[in-house]
């Protein structure tokens, strides 16, 4: 007698076969002893799991594993980071899937695009009114800054400017620039004081130890 | 022929390569001494109308002292390269017992115009400062490293002796939840990145001014009062703020720390304003510190606050807040950890819990 394939009998046992699958198993198994007691096997074990899955452990605190999950998602989100630049994980990913940019071919007749220009006109101004204040002070800033040609993040000091972001600290002025690092380390830390100077904190992973960076402006 | 080319191209660029001359400075009588140094990797190269230096170097440094040393800098200098600038390493949370070595590294890029000579530049090494556990100081602390580094080893001994506490009164599990909480609450904190500028900086933007509100520390020896500064939308500048010594001893020096809030209502510390003062029990002084912070364009400055986060005392010591009043005054989440719970973390996170414990009962 042929039997029946493993898997057949593991989905008749959850449950997941076809209707047509069913029948004809069931079928099968009413005359193979062999078969029916793999399926009632595997009935047995799903029914240990489901068991053993409803019985919690004592003692189960919600709040310390969430704490728990949240800070190895950050750690893990970091380590992404740390070996695939977003730039680059996109660069490939649009090399794998080939994506194009499709191009539209849309035709306005002179009214449509009166009308179009009138409409956002109407939503432009409406935004500008609703917007808070504070914002509108940065949006005209970058509008400005647009116009005039400038990057967003250009300054015009002529003096020498100590900077701290997540990349580290920078002094640069009159021509040059001073960064002081720990090689490949990220900064877990960074701070400035207004006297002049910023500082990075670095650990490092294997020893421990502790180093903090810093420039000054003299 | 084109790969001729960059060969060419490549051996120019070699040729054109220096090694920048390297020079460390630790006197004779230093409670350490230098067991070697390795400058390997070190190179300045030309890059386009510039000048690009890169140095690595690794000090191994023995404690000839008889005592523990707990921290250390090194003041990096490279005066051709940025004039009106300079920089440091320094290590602080240290345990090198006498006659122990530890390392130091030091990774440095610079960058300076061509024409400012040929000659390879010199980058120098010298000792600023050795800070013993019995919290006595070597060295010419010309970049005010004592004041620093005793600062840090004060908080040190503060969250080791908290997370100690913790472990032996609560338990592991209490440990372990302290160090997640830390965890989070660094992950979010807004860090937008921030520039200082000496005096004003160049901003056509219209101003106005905005006042602090203090947070008040419990048992802080000195209280701000009134303080403002001026605001644009993303930068801040000319801080002013008065002081008033409620303590009964002399203070020499008080550290502010200045916290902003954005349009989003996010709070981050954005910088630390020192001031030198003298003040007598009861006596109050204005500050003016010269200086501008400038945040990138996306934030616009709402409210600004600050607190006292150190104070130095006329006879040379000081005052920190402690735990219990930095989560009573919500310190806990603006203020940034000690670069001591900094390591810790890092252990705990890489190593984990078993590891950080065996770093808590070393010392």
């Amino acid at each position: 007698m042929t039997h029946a394939k493993e898997t057949d009998l593991a989905l008749f046992a959850s449950g997941d076969a076809s209707l047509w699958q069913r029948l004809r198993l069931r079928m099968h198994l009413g005359r193979c002893a062999q078969c029916r007691e793999v399926a009632a096997a595997y009935q047995a074990d799903r029914e240990g799991l489901k068991q053993e899955a409803s019985r919690m452990p004592p003692g189960v605190d919600w709040e310390h594993l969430a704490a728990e999950m949240t800070a190895n998602i950050r750690v893990g989100l970091e380590a992404g980071e740390c070996v695939a630049p977003r730039r680059r994980k996109r660069a490939a990913l649009a090399t794998t899937f080939r994506i194009r940019r499709m191009p539209i071919q849309l035709s306005f007749g002179w009214a449509a695009a009166a009308a179009a220009v009138g409409v956002t006109l109407l939503i432009g101004a409406a935004l500008w009114l609703n917007f808070p204040s504070s914002d509108k002070q940065i949006l005209g800033k970058a509008m400005s800054q647009l116009f005039h040609g400038r990057g967003i993040t250009d300054s015009e000091d002529s003096g020498p400017v100590v900077e701290a972001s997540d990349n580290g600290i920078m002094l640069r002025g009159n021509g040059g620039a001073l960064k002081i690092s720990q090689g490949a380390l990220r900064p877990v830390a960074v701070s400035v004081s207004a006297q002049g100077s910023a500082s990075a904190s670095y650990v490092d992973a294997d020893t421990g130890q502790m180093t903090i960076t810093s420039v000054y402006v003299q | 022929m084109c790969s001729k080319l960059y060969l060419f191209v490549f051996t120019a660029a070699a040729a054109a390569a220096q090694t920048p001359n390297g020079h460390i400075d630790i006197p004779k009588d230093a409670p350490v001494s230098m067991v070697s140094v390795d400058w390997s990797g070190s190179r300045a190269t030309p890059r386009g109308g510039a000048y690009l230096v890169d140095v690595h170097a690794s000090l191994t440094l023995l404690n000839s002292s008889q005592k523990h040393v707990r921290g250390v800098t090194l003041e990096v200098l490279a005066q051709e390269v940025t004039p009106g600038g300079k920089g440091a390493v320094k290590v602080p949370s240290l345990d090198v017992a006498p006659r122990d070595v530890f390392s130091v590294r030091i990774d440095e890029t610079l960058l300076r115009p061509l024409g400012g000579g040929d000659a390879a530049p010199v980058v120098e090494v010298r000792l600023d400062g050795i800070l013993f556990d019995d919290l006595s100081f070597y060295g010419p602390d010309k970049l005010n490293s004592q004041r620093e580094m005793t600062v840090w080893e004060m908080q040190a001994r503060r969250d080791r002796k908290y997370f100690k506490t913790l472990l032996e009164s609560a338990g592991r599990d209490a440990l372990q939840n302290a160090m997640l909480a830390s965890l989070n609450r660094q992950a979010e904190a807004p860090r937008p990145g921030v520039q200082v500028v000496r005096g004003r900086a160049t901003n056509a933007d219209p101003e106005h001014e905005v006042q602090f509100a203090f947070l008040r520390v419990a048992e802080a020896p000195v209280e701000p009062a009134a303080g403002m500064a001026r605001v644009t939308a993303n930068e801040a500048w000319a801080p002013r703020f008065e002081v008033r010594n409620v303590s009964k001893r002399p203070v020499r020096h008080v550290e502010i720390g200045w916290i902003v809030k954005d349009q989003s209502g996010n709070q981050f510390l954005a910088a630390s304003l020192p001031a030198d003062l003298n003040l007598a029990p009861g006596q109050g002084a204005r500050v003016f510190p010269d200086a501008a912070i400038r945040f990138p364009d996306r934030v616009s400055i709402q409210a600004m606050s600050g607190f006292v986060s150190s104070v130095q005392f006329g006879d040379g010591s000081y005052w920190i807040p402690s735990r219990g009043a930095m989560e009573e005054s919500e310190l806990r989440g603006l203020a940034s950890p000690s670069p001591e719970e900094q390591r810790l973390l890092q252990i705990y996170r890489k190593k984990g819990m078993d590891a950080l414990i065996q770093e808590l009962k070393k010392f």
